[in-house]
């Protein structure tokens, strides 16, 4: 690739990748409309807190996502792993108080996620590989302390993190409140600025005397941020943590950042986007669930999207670019 | 074999070769050493049918590394080996209710299918075949759900999974056999045709092997076949032999695949590797896996320790920690290099 190839199209490509959006949005549309007149139960008050509920968890972990992804590791495929661990610990420390509690988690989570970053960043380890690996520790640890059993509350102070304000789950107000803070990072400060052009080029990022390690440990840290929250939110809404509370949520995370149109090689993204494809996701699942396809089917048709937001996203980025 | 003079580039490339079967060797000896050691630290010991039992576990879970394997070298990565492990078993037991042999004809054909349809997509597109396959292993994966119903189904022949299983020398079965000889074919056609050549280049330089006139596109196509043609026979295999296929089987058969072919000394970054080192690689953790199960060892434990090891075995195959310790490498033997130096100067200079 010329320099010239990478400094003028660079605006034109944005903008088709942007075109994107717009799609997504409008898939969402008339998959609520043919929904609702089609799907008994879509188009109620209840369903559509549902639907936030789970918006909620899959964009929270999916923005988190959407960091490893922006900074060119791809992604995590043990996030949900992490949290579902995180739940289990933030169940356990609730016996200290609930904001110590929420504290704990997080640090722990963004730690675990952190040191993920390192050997990624600073060695150049493979992220998918590095990732599984984690997992099966995380997951050998958390069932070996648990024994298998759901962590349970000690009170019912994590109630608080269920409740409804003006008829909105809390969670949906994290969620909104986490994107706007995460886009704020990735655009607005140094650090944000940091892993987009780590992203972008590692090799580059290296050679202008970037930390590229502790770039990609920052990354990491937010997505076990995200992947803390996640875990507060799944623990205190199933009153209790255990490895099951995983399912398909990587997957779901995955898809979010994919179908928002962050790009799967690094360096472009944000977090409002994941935001939106969670909303579509969630969507999408929602329906699969009120018609009764079995969780195979679900899998199946977020694997068709992800699959199709690969290429299109791809076939996007190079088609100016070609010319 | 030929007879080399020293220093030749012959010579060289049986050095390196016994250099890349070391650690699989090693690993191998090492694994064999705590089956037989096993009276030392526990109150039991390996019988044959230990032996029988790790090699029943390789024969599913090393096609898989294989598949793997050869993408790896190819300078790919194909995590919906994964996805087509689940399926295999779910299509093999559906499709075969009547003959084992459709249902392993309809394993392979999908296959085909499958590996055709992702290898062309990485191939023609060029994107990356990590997102490419963890779609396709999403699909895959669904599809055995959906398939089934999210529920285990039965082989209600179990005659085919005796016959495959049948001890055959005390040590094998029918189905570690086949696994073998797959093994042998793969090790035979990387070894002494041009496609392993050519899957090596374009593992190590793209670039290179495209203007050196290697056909990229059929390669990768082929591999990807090869991939998901491995790890559904292994799949479909297992699920005859213990007569009932489930919808989801977990990521452990993808950390087995993967910490084998890195221990059999296939490197990430693609280029390098070979299938007697994959085989090598996928014994020893067979071994392993049985010594875990002679000693009873928690769930938990095993998915420790062989999480422990895939993360051991990435960090060491991390090109950038490699760079670095050669770095340092080269920065104290220049050190030593500069103070015997002065250290020659003072002397001469003092009378």
């Amino acid at each position: 690739m010329s320099s010239a190839d990478l400094t003028l199209p660079v605006r034109g490509r944005g903008n088709l990748v942007g075109m994107l959006m717009p799609a997504v949005v409008g898939v969402v549309i008339v998959a609520i409309v043919v929904a609702g007149a089609t799907t008994s139960g879509f188009m109620s008050f209840a369903n559509a807190k549902a639907i936030l509920a789970s918006v909620a968890v899959v964009g929270i972990l999916g923005v988190g996502m959407t960091a490893i992804m922006i900074s060119g590791a791809f992604v995590s495929l043990s996030l949900g792993i992490t949290a579902a661990v995180s739940a289990m610990l933030f169940m356990w420390t609730l016996q200290y108080g609930l904001v110590p509690a929420i504290v704990m988690t997080l640090v722990c989570a963004a730690l675990v996620c952190a040191i993920q970053g390192v050997f990624i960043g600073e060695w150049g380890a493979n992220p998918i590989i590095l990732t599984i690996a984690a997992g099966a520790i995380q997951t050998g640890v958390a069932v070996g302390l648990t024994e298998g059993a759901m962590v349970r509350p000690p009170d019912n102070a994590h109630e608080i993190i269920n409740s409804t304000p003006f008829g909105i789950p809390l969670s949906i107000f994290v969620l909104i409140g986490f994107v706007v803070i995460i886009d704020c990072v990735f655009k607005g400060t140094f650090f944000g600025r940091r892993i987009f052009m780590v992203g972008e080029s590692r090799p580059a990022a290296r050679a202008a005397g970037m930390p590229v390690g502790r770039v990609m440990a920052g990354a990491f840290g937010i997505a076990g941020v995200a992947a803390g929250i996640t875990g507060i939110l799944l623990g205190s809404f199933n009153q209790g943590g255990s490895m099951q509370l995983t399912g398909t949520l990587t997957f779901d995370a995955i898809a979010a950042t994919l179908v928002g149109g962050t790009v799967v090689t690094g360096g472009r993204g944000a977090a409002w986007r994941t935001l939106i494809g969670a909303l579509a996701i969630g969507v999408i699942t929602n329906i699969l669930l009120l018609r009764g396809y079995s969780t195979g089917i679900q899998i199946m048709v977020k694997g068709a999207i992800v699959l199709a937001a690969v290429v299109l996203v791809h076939v996007a980025l190079t088609g100016r670019g070609k010319k | 074999m030929s007879f080399a003079k020293p220093g030749s580039l012959t010579r060289k490339g049986l050095g390196q070769r016994a250099k890349s079967m070391g650690i699989p060797l090693l690993a191998v000896i090492l694994a064999l050493v705590g089956m037989y050691a096993l009276p030392l630290y526990s109150d039991s010991e390996a019988t044959s049918f230990n032996f029988y039992n790790a090699m029943q576990n390789f024969a599913a879970l090393g096609l898989i590394a294989l598949g793997v394997g050869l993408t790896i070298i190819g300078g790919e990565f194909d995590i919906s080996t994964l996805g087509m492990y689940t399926l295999a078993g779910m299509v093999a037991v559906m499709a075969g209710q009547d003959s084992a042999l459709i249902g392993l004809l309809a394993v392979l054909g999908l296959a085909i299918v499958v590996g055709g349809v992702q290898g062309l997509i990485v191939a023609k597109t060029g994107i990356s075949s990590m997102p490419v396959t963890i779609g396709g292993y999403f699909l895959l994966l669904g599809a055995a759900g959906a398939l089934s119903g999210d529920t285990t189904v039965a082989y209600e022949n179990p005659d085919v999974g005796a016959t495959l299983d049948r001890e055959v020398g005390g040590l094998l079965s029918l189905r570690s056999i086949i696994a073998l000889a797959v093994f042998a074919l793969v090790a035979a056609l990387l070894r002494f045709s041009r496609v392993g050549r050519d899957l090596r280049a374009i593992g190590g330089d793209r670039r290179g092997a495209l203007l050196a006139g290697v056909r990229v596109e059929r390669i990768l196509v082929g591999t990807f076949i090869a991939s998901a043609m491995l790890a559904g026979l292994g799949g479909a295999l297992l699920a005859f032999s213990i007569g009932a296929a489930r919808p989801d089987a977990g990521l452990q058969p993808l950390i087995f695949a993967v910490t084998a072919a890195l221990v059999g000394g296939v490197t990430l970054a693609g280029g390098r590797g070979t299938a007697l080192g994959i085989c090598a690689g996928a014994i020893a953790l067979s071994l392993l896996n049985e010594i875990f199960s002679i000693l009873a060892v928690s769930t938990m434990i095993s998915s420790l320790v062989f999480g422990g090891l895939m993360l051991l075995v990435v960090i060491a195959d991390a090109p950038d920690l490699r760079e670095k310790v050669q770095a340092a490498r080269t920065r104290r033997r220049l050190a030593s290099q500069d103070e015997s130096a002065s250290s020659a100067v003072s002397e001469g200079s003092s009378p």
